[in-house]
């Protein structure tokens, strides 16, 4: 897969990633890789953050959509 | 985690909205009936006017404040606004000891900070006549019966919040429903035996109340609703573990 906001500008790169949300092939340069909090516990424990996290990566316009 | 003097203070707040709404249904329903006559002993005026649907009123004031707790502060500490329920967590090494301590501290301030809130906007009568919604043994009832009912009630409480919600295999946003409508059924049962408190902080706020602000003094009773609780939600919590083992 190339990536496609390369291919809009006209340039072919291999894509490295996809969106995990719009599903888009994304470069290096274009991915959005972010490390998501995890809890645990929840009624009838109080929710602590885990020492985890959760990779995710996204296209710019999609983690700008979630992050707003 | 959130620290726990803001955990407390979710306890504090939780609990306080259970015994202002629940026990306050409890005193509204006698104000309401007060003067009528009923029709034996047995009948100290809730369920004069609408016979266990008194009861299921009552309940489910209970409950519906119970489901609200939980599902708005459950995740901040947890939301057991019940002594037993907590002590229960902390006998199956679930809960710190620490956190106990400080959670039992919170629900009792909060539950009596419930009924000084019920009385400032009820009113003397809320005292005197609804006696804040404070549990006894009802007319016939001993000692020993109401410790029984509200062990019984409480076991069933906590077998509930052991299998609706501490299970990891439990289905994922009914416990607050599900918790709430148990209570709330079974205050509809064992409302007027023991007056159903399945909650040694639900009766404290009521108590202290009364003694405070010059209503009945009713401590004798306290113990009912201390072993109760306590005995039926540490054998729950118990008893689950072992049915559940090795599944
Ligand atoms: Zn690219
Ligand atoms: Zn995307």
């Amino acid at each position: 897969m190339k990536c496609y906001l390369c291919a809009k500008e006209g340039k072919s790169t291999d894509a490295v990633g996809v969106c995990i949300i719009c599903g888009m092939g994304l470069c290096m340069e274009h991915a959005v890789r972010d490390d998501i909090a995890m809890w645990e516990g929840g009624y009838p424990f109080p929710e602590r953050k885990m020492n985890r996290t959760m990779p995710r990566i996204l296209c710019p316009e999609c983690n700008a959509a979630v992050k707003k | 985690m959130t620290n726990l003097t803001k955990r407390a203070a979710a306890e504090c707040i939780g609990t306080l909205f259970l015994v202002y709404f629940g026990a306050g249904a409890a005193a509204v329903t006698l104000m309401i009936a007060n003067g009528a006559e009923t029709p034996n002993r047995f009948n100290i005026g809730i369920g004069e006017l609408g016979g266990l649907g008194d009861w299921l009123a009552i309940g489910l004031a209970f409950g519906f404040a119970i489901a609200a707790v939980i599902y708005s502060l459950g995740r901040i500490s947890g939301a057991h606004i019940n002594p037993a329920v907590t002590i229960a967590l902390w006998a199956t090494k679930r809960f710190p000891a620490q956190d106990t301590v400080a959670y039992i501290v919170a629900q009792l301030i909060g539950a009596s900070l419930g009924s000084l809130f019920f009385a400032a906007s009820a009113g003397m009568d809320a005292i005197t006549i609804g006696g804040l919604g404070a549990t006894a043994p009802f007319p016939g009832i001993s000692y020993g019966q109401a410790i029984l009912a509200e062990a019984i009630g409480t076991f069933i409480l906590m077998i509930v919040i052991m299998g609706v919600a501490v299970d990891k295999k439990a289905p994922a946003g009914f416990a607050g429903l599900v918790i709430g409508l148990t209570v709330a059924g079974v205050i509809v049962t064992l409302g007027n035996i023991s007056g159903s408190s399945l909650n040694p902080a639900r009766t404290f706020g009521p108590y202290l109340g009364d003694l405070l602000l010059g209503g009945s003094n009713l401590w004798g009773y306290f113990p009912i609703y201390l072993i109760g609780p306590v005995i039926g939600a540490v054998c729950a919590a118990f008893c689950y573990d072992w049915i559940s083992s090795g599944e």
